[in-house]
């Protein structure tokens, strides 16, 4: 149900400092997402890719979450070309399409990709647990790091619920359908699956308050950075300056 | 309800950034610490939502119930679904970190908005209170696709007609999740309504354990 | 074992009632835990959990006052003092593991009571050896059996060192070989501790004396009014030896 598929197998990448992880995610996302050349983008997918193979993530598991990437992606090719405007050329011989609207939607479908492909291989190689402590070293406020950790560990537990309650009306003959008593049971399976998670949170509460809970974040892993992982990720970082300098400059010029 | 990264413009990028550190602040201020819990696991329930598909047609949609959520936590609703869409996006993918200022604005402020505009409705009976269930869910989903269309034009005057279309395409959501949540609000405050009054449910004592 | 004047902890002419609710689950009830194994017996809604909750402070008393060590806890700031040295385990393991790893978990009331990370790895793991759980620490709590979680719950409580445990239906959903290893280990266990149990089997292995919770009274039951029931029990169908 939870699929933390990347963060189970093994490689330096799985291994290294999280923190240095969420940098090196962060800055790239942030340059190729502000990128408007071509020349960025590829450079960016050929470091995503690099970094897919040091992962060594699963291909197939990858094609599919790139494939949910691309249909968002793929709604604005059937809308740009038609939409954008500006100078047009022949389609199929019998229609004008935007040559811009084609041009706009091939970089970003470029952008989109590298940044995931980057996010699945630094973000995704480690346990939400990791990254939450992770992001609490980074400066994230204490209650954001609880509220991550406290409702990453209860996504399970109410999904579960909410299954349980759906078979237990599909034993009982209930068929989904477009209509009202479709809609009515899925807000009667959902409503119940919060009042239960509610009345939960609330047993929770109490077994917190009697391990003395004081509302304090504490973390019981002090990373300690490796001089592999300094100069890994000091290289990457190299990379993202020169693909940072590569665009201001580009634009200057 | 997400958009993707590498879509949108710097200048939008930060303006959602900023917004949804201010909307978070604002919202972390209200959660105190006997308070973490509830909100963090409204915030699973959430995550949950969004992976149900209820059907539509031939094909499904998956629900998105913010309005629900925040007309329960009102504020607070920043931080859960911020909490929500960042699990979203380290767990499947979907949306991204740099762009999880403007998905969390999106989602977030018709959040809030429902708090103060409906909330008085819910606490009447009979129909007015079915009234502001249903447009807890059709409000909410339409003024979400109406800021990610807003989003999308910010960027490029090119995006226009996209952003209208994302509007439409969304028209039937927003029907289907009016309903859902006019159904949700109406078993709620028959089954247990003090969730609505979380803020003091809390200082409360003595609700029934389980035996 | 040490002897104290005053016992542990002790209930005084406690009246509790739910919101809503006409009658009074107890009523001037009066209950006191020495340092002992004891079992509680009672019928559902007998307010079983309830009264470990009224001890833990969870719930306040309309009347009467819960005693530690001899003195009246008058607040929070009591309780909390109170919830160091008594552990309560509660029915549901899930309400109970909210951390995402199991050592975080069990670490969580080690660095609530001030320890340093260090030291609060140390003694959990440390407890979770205790139990047999060594290779349980870098586990994700959700992915546990229930049976599973049910030991690491009782490990985090175990970490806090307290003096006293409270025990809510412990066998609940528990398959066989974690329900003998949970006797075991309470056997092993050198602390007192109160178990709710509608298991008479198990507390006739755990405990010494089991008192009857009916009717908002607490009273002993007879040694033999456990034999009575010896049968009625979940694990009937079971072969199993009985050591009297």
């Amino acid at each position: 149900m939870i699929p933390e598929y990347f963060s189970y197998t093994d490689s330096f990448l799985h291994r290294a400092d999280p923190r240095l992880k969420i940098v090196a995610a962060v800055s790239i996302t942030v340059v190729i997402a502000m990128s408007r050349s071509y020349i960025t983008g590829l450079c960016g997918l050929v470091l995503s890719f690099f970094l897919v193979g040091f992962a060594r993530l699963d291909i197939g598991v990858v094609a599919r979450r790139l494939l949910a990437v691309n249909i968002f992606t793929a709604f604005l090719w059937l809308t740009l070309p038609l939409t954008y405007g500006g100078e047009t050329m022949e389609f199929l011989g019998f229609m004008t399409i935007s040559r811009e609207g084609v041009a706009v939607a091939a970089l970003i479908t470029l952008k989109a990709n590298c940044i995931v492909l980057a996010f699945l291989a630094l973000m995704s190689t480690s346990p939400v647990s990791s990254l939450g402590h992770a992001l609490g070293q980074l400066g994230l406020p204490e209650k954001l790091c609880l509220l991550l950790l406290f409702s990453y560990r209860y996504i399970a537990v109410i999904s579960q619920e909410f299954q349980r309650l759906s078979r237990a009306a599909r034993i009982r003959g209930f068929t989904p359908k477009t209509n009202v008593h479709t809609y009515r049971t899925y807000a009667y399976l959902f409503a119940m699956t919060l009042v239960n998670s509610w009345n939960r949170s609330h047993r929770v509460q109490q077994a917190m308050m009697l391990r003395c809970f004081n509302g304090r974040f504490y973390t019981l892993h002090p990373e300690r950075l490796t001089a592999v992982e300094c100069v890994v990720f000091g290289v990457i970082m190299t990379g993202v300056f020169i693909m940072a300098f590569w665009e201001f400059w580009k634009l200057q010029g | 309800m997400h958009i993707s990264e590498g879509i949108l413009s710097a200048p939008v990028l930060l303006g959602g950034g900023v917004l949804t550190v201010a909307g978070t602040a604002v919202g972390l201020k209200s959660i105190d610490t006997e308070r973490i819990m509830p909100v963090a696991m409204l915030s699973a329930v959430f995550f949950v939502a969004s992976l149900i598909h209820v059907p539509l047609g031939p094909g499904s949609i998956h629900l998105l119930l913010n309005g629900l959520l925040g007309i329960i936590l009102g504020w607070a609703a920043f931080p859960a679904i911020l909490i929500a869409l960042l699990l979203q996006a380290i767990l499947f993918q979907y949306g991204g970190i740099v762009v999880l200022g403007v998905n969390t604005v999106v989602q977030a402020f018709p959040a809030v908005l429902c708090y103060y505009v409906l909330r008085p409705g819910l606490s009447k009976g009979g129909n007015a209170q079915k009234i502001a269930g249903f447009l807890g869910g059709f409000l909410s989903v339409f003024l979400s696709s109406l800021f990610m269309a807003l989003s999308l034009a910010l960027t490029d005057t090119g995006f226009l007609q996209t952003a209208k279309i994302v509007v439409w395409a969304n028209v039937p959501i927003m029907i289907i999740e009016g309903v859902v949540t006019m159904f949700a609000f109406t078993f709620i405050l028959k089954v247990q309504p003090e969730i609505l009054a979380w803020k003091s449910y809390w200082k409360d004592e003595n609700h029934e354990v389980d035996e | 074992m040490m002897e104290y004047e005053a016992p542990l902890v002790e209930v005084q002419n406690v009246t509790f009632s739910y919101q809503g609710r006409k009658h009074p689950i107890f009523e001037e009830m009066n209950f006191s835990l020495e340092r002992e194994k004891i079992g509680l017996i009672g019928p559902n809604g007998s307010g079983k959990t309830t009264l470990f909750h009224i001890i833990m402070g969870l719930l306040v008393p309309r009347k009467g006052a819960v005693l530690f060590k001899g003195n009246t806890v008058h607040d929070e700031k009591g309780f909390q003092e109170l919830r160091k040295s008594i552990g309560l385990l509660f029915q549901d393991a899930d309400d109970q593991l909210f951390s995402p790893t199991v050592l975080e978990d069990v670490a969580f009331g080690p660095l609530n009571l001030g320890f340093s990370p260090e030291e609060a790895r140390e003694i959990s793991r440390q407890t979770l050896s205790n139990l047999g759980l060594s290779n349980f620490e870098p586990r994700i709590t959700h992915n546990l059996s229930g049976g599973e979680k049910k030991l690491v719950s009782l490990a985090t409580i175990l970490a806090m060192k307290p003096e006293l445990l409270l025990l809510d239906e412990p066998t609940n959903n528990l398959d066989q070989e974690t329900r003998f290893r949970l006797i075991d280990i309470l056997n092993n266990l050198d602390l007192s501790y109160a178990i709710i149990s509608h298991d008479w089997d198990f507390l006739e292995k755990t405990t010494r004396e089991v008192y009857a919770i009916e009717k908002g009274a607490v009273t002993q039951c007879e040694r033999a009014c456990l034999h009575e029931h010896h049968h009625a029990h979940l694990y009937g169908d079971h072969p199993h030896h009985h050591e009297d």
